[in-house]
């Protein structure tokens, strides 16, 4: 499991002005745009933002993004229980969908906009996250309906969830030997909010 | 450190504070970065540092009068002290209070912290480390360590300085090749967002960052009647003290009055001192100009005749003719002439000289949360008590020779973090306070207990800060009989969101802890099987399972939501397919990813349950739980959960911070499957769970 690596050492958000590329530019100004005046995107302005762009892909199936898994997005990523999304998390949601959109449209072998439980394990893979049989198939149960086909915004909720899981196993395992201890307040931390 | 670990971000944080990263010894990298790695990569590369996280751009200046392209800022050039001078040092004959002369900036407040700090050479090099220059292995990099909200911090910079008109903008030296000051000050400005950040503040809050210490103010006008008791110790104990005569317009910035005392001018306390004088016993204090002249000229001062009156040997000790800034005064003349005392008491972590005394101190990380710990002050009863608790145990009294009063002194400090890093978002400090309660008899001596709002309600503090204030810190001196005492910290209104320090300081031993909820789950276990359930339920599974007796998420999602349609009274914006799928998938055990007449039986019981006490804790027939009501309701349905898992709680399942019966539900039906998991994974009840990457993933990607 090799989660992408962390971002390097952030900028200060006043700074983007000055030495950005366009596509950066373009990006803040959406942030801005979205997260209003407190600079930070609720569940509610996630879920928007992310309905309005699947609305312009035509080949991608989803019934769109919930509530609920917007939620659970936001959960994840967020470290002061806020429950809102500063700039940097944002982005590093932003560039990860991005990623994953790629990864989903090429490993969508048959062009039917959802990804079946036999091109899973592949995509995945691709994206990341080369998973054991065990975890595959909960993963299906979870997040796939009932034929097995897993359709955008769930891939993308379960990824988003996935990628964070693996960070925080790699952050607590701080000695890499490939396990983990929390104590009951630590768990329910780690596990409720996601 | 992992800025997208999410929580456990901060849980490695925790750990590693409980591991002692954080000391003035093993200081946090500020931002990450570390000071040895990026100066070796610099001298190996042959380059000179530039730091990516304070950049010599515009923005590090300012946001409104030093904002970009503003007047102020504009013909600002970054240089190097190398660029600038053809011999640039960084500290010249030690550091002196003459190496800080103000630019412009209106961060006077900093420098004459920085001024105090020179005096004392322990503690000004805790936060300028030994041995940097500009000659040997200079590689344009500095660090500087500060004291930030309970932790130490390394602040990496470059020497890059903004200059104007070939002069340095802000702090110089007087000696103007010396550069340590402006570097200094460049690290603070980097550790608050930038130069203007810094603008405007209290002596005080520079006094605590460079020394970890306490600060108390002291309005020499209301000064409490053991003055004098207070300022000998604070002197034993080697506490920074400063006083000063307030000004009543800019105009009286460093007016000097007829007695020669400058106003508006930060002094220095060195001595206390009685003798005899005339037969009676006259009570003396010795003050310092920083400016080493310009002293004091009435009564006590250098050539007064009352030395006459005293002692010969006792005047020889005391008696200074040298117009070197220091003076004594009378300290009942000194009460009439200055108007604000500022004490910097020092803690155990600042001296490591054992024979001066310390205070003893304790230290508390916490936040208030909008709708889970956010309670707003006493005024609002509903509220109040969801604020975060601490409980202290004062166990000895002073030992205060002029008080028969068995009192035990202590000091509260609440300090507020990082707000000033917000003013770029126009925000500020919020307005912060505390109150203190007896705790009552039936609670002595118990650990875990958040006291609820019946207990306000009935009770009165028995102290508190004086008034809430938008400062940084409030802190108060108090003195209490010996005892076990709750305090309670807030901000003014409800519902603003800020993270805190509390600090106790006690001079005598005591006890401090959070009280706060210990986490235990009582539920049970239901062990039921297919022939206790009755034939009307089984009729209603058939029902609904349709062919295979089974009941898909789909199916889930159907028959609660057609239930909840049918109490009008629940607010609920419906059962998500999302929320259905997490819970099948917890409840299910078999692996069909769907529910079989028992399982589904077992969460029908649940429901049932859970919508009772729904109803029962909204007490304002709402609809919807409150997120305050949910701390109740979840105690109820047998989970005690504390502070920091109130504030997930209600940051993952409150909308507008109210919770629906929908978002009950899962969130019960989560906790609870997350406490089986935490006892199957602890299975020799050890209070750790300890797993590898498969288990912990297929866990936490189920739910």
């Amino acid at each position: 499991f090799v989660p992408s690596d962390p971002p390097a050492p952030r900028r200060p958000l006043a700074y983007t002005e000055q030495s950005e590329s366009d596509e950066e530019r373009q990006f803040r100004k959406v942030f801005q745009q979205l997260a209003g005046d407190d600079m930070e995107v609720s569940p509610s302005e996630l879920m928007n933002i992310l309905n309005r762009i699947i609305g312009k892909h035509g080949d991608l199936k989803t019934d769109g993004f919930s509530i609920e898994s917007c939620r659970s997005m936001v959960a994840v990523m967020d470290c002061d229980s806020t429950g809102k999304l500063g700039f940097y998390e944002f982005k590093h949601l932003w560039n990860n969908i991005k990623k994953w959109q790629g990864v989903y449209k090429t490993y969508d072998t048959d062009g039917s906009g959802i990804i079946g439980a036999d091109e899973l394990p592949n995509a995945f893979r691709a994206a990341g996250f080369p998973l054991n049989d065990q975890l595959f198939q909960m993963i299906i149960r979870r997040y796939s309906d009932e034929n097995g086909n897993m359709d955008f915004d769930n891939y993308i909720g379960c990824l988003v969830r996935l990628d964070a899981m693996c960070r925080a196993f790699k952050t607590l395992d701080k000695d890499n030997n490939g396990t983990i201890k929390v104590n009951v307040q630590e768990w329910l931390q780690l596990t409720m909010y996601s | 450190m992992y800025p997208f670990g999410g929580v456990s971000a901060r849980i490695q944080k925790d750990r590693l504070h409980a591991e002692g990263i954080g000391t003035n010894e093993r200081a946090l990298k500020f931002l990450n970065q570390d000071f040895e790695s990026l100066k070796q990569e610099c001298l190996e590369s042959g380059c000179l540092f530039e730091d990516p996280c304070f950049p010599a751009e515009p923005p590090s200046l300012g946001f409104k009068e030093l904002a970009p392209n503003s007047s102020k800022t504009r013909g600002v050039e970054w240089m190097r002290p190398t660029e600038l001078l053809d011999n640039p040092v960084f500290i010249l004959g030690g550091a002196t209070r003459t190496d800080i002369c103000q630019g412009a900036l209106g961060d006077c407040w900093l420098l004459a912290a920085i001024a105090s700090l020179t005096l004392n050479e322990k503690l000004l090099h805790r936060v300028v480390p030994h041995g940097q220059t500009f000659q040997d292995s200079y590689a344009g990099i500095f660090h500087f360590q500060f004291w930030q909200f309970g932790e130490w911090v390394d602040v990496v910079i470059d020497d890059r300085l903004p200059v104007k008109d070939g002069e340095l903008m802000f702090v110089h030296s007087a000696d103007g090749n010396e550069f340590w000051s402006a570097l200094i000050e460049k690290a603070y400005a980097k550790l608050n967002g930038s130069y203007e950040a810094l603008s405007g503040g209290s002596t005080t809050e520079g006094f605590e960052d460079f020394t970890g210490g306490v600060a108390e103010m002291f309005e020499l006008r209301k000064a409490p009647k053991d003055l004098y008791w207070i300022i000998g110790k604070a002197l034993k104990r080697g506490s920074l003290m400063g006083c000063s005569i307030d000004i009543t317009s800019a105009f009286d910035m460093e007016a000097v009055t007829f007695k020669k005392l400058v106003k508006g001018h930060a002094y220095s306390i060195t001595g206390l001192k009685e003798v005899n004088f005339r037969g009676n016993t006259e009570r003396l204090i010795r003050i310092r100009n920083p400016w080493g002249q310009v002293e004091w000229t009435g009564a006590w001062s250098d050539k007064s005749p009352e030395w006459n009156a005293i002692d010969p040997s006792e005047r020889e000790n005391m008696h200074s003719q040298m117009e070197d800034g220091e003076f004594w005064m009378s300290f009942q003349e000194f009460l009439r002439q200055f108007s604000r005392l500022e004490i910097c008491n020092l803690t155990a972590d600042a001296l490591s000289d054992d024979s001066l005394s310390f205070w003893n101190t304790i230290k508390f990380d916490g936040s208030w949360r909008k709708g889970s710990t956010a309670g707003g002050c006493r005024n609002h009863p509903n509220t109040f008590w969801i604020n975060p608790q601490y409980k202290i145990t004062l166990l000895e009294e002073d030992d205060d020779p002029e008080d028969e009063e068995v009192a035990c002194s202590f000091l509260v400090a609440l300090m507020q973090k990082n707000r000033r890093r917000y003013r770029r978002q126009g925000q500020d400090m919020h307005t912060v306070g505390f109150a203190i309660y007896e705790i009552p008899e039936e609670l002595k001596g118990c650990q875990s207990v958040h006291l609820k709002k019946d207990f306000f309600l009935k009770h009165s503090s028995c102290a508190r800060s004086e008034t809430f204030i938008n400062l940084r810190e409030v802190s108060a001196r108090l003195r209490l009989p010996p005892g076990e005492y709750l305090v309670v910290p807030s901000t003014f209104e409800p519902g603003k969101e800020a993270d805190f320090v509390l600090r106790v300081f006690t001079e005598k031993r005591s006890e401090t802890e959070e009280l706060d909820d210990e986490v235990v789950a009582n539920f049970e276990d239901e062990d039921i099987s297919e022939r206790d359930i009755d034939d009307s339920f089984r009729a209603m599974f058939a029902k609904l399972s349709g062919e295979d007796m089974e009941i898909s998420v789909r199916e889930l999602m159907t028959i609660l939501n057609r239930v909840v349609t049918k109490h009008r009274d629940l607010k609920t914006d419906g059962f998500s397919m999302e929320s259905c799928r997490g819970m099948v998938c917890m409840m299910d055990k078999d692996g069909t990813a769907r529910l079989g007449l028992t399982e589904f039986q077992i969460l029908w019981n649940k429901i049932k349950r859970w919508l009772e006490i729904f109803r029962q804790f909204d007490l304002d027939k709402s609809g919807c739980m409150s997120s305050y009501e949910m701390r109740l309701a979840l105690e109820s349905a047998g989970y005690k959960l504390n502070n920091r898992l109130n504030q997930v709680l209600v940051a993952r399942y409150a909308e507008n911070e109210v919770i629906d019966f929908d978002n009950f539900v899962c969130c019960l039906v989560k906790l609870e499957a997350m406490f089986k998991a935490f006892r199957e994974l602890d299975r020799e009840g050890t209070g750790r769970a300890e797993m590898n990457i498969t288990e912990w993933l297929y866990m936490t990607m189920c739910g």
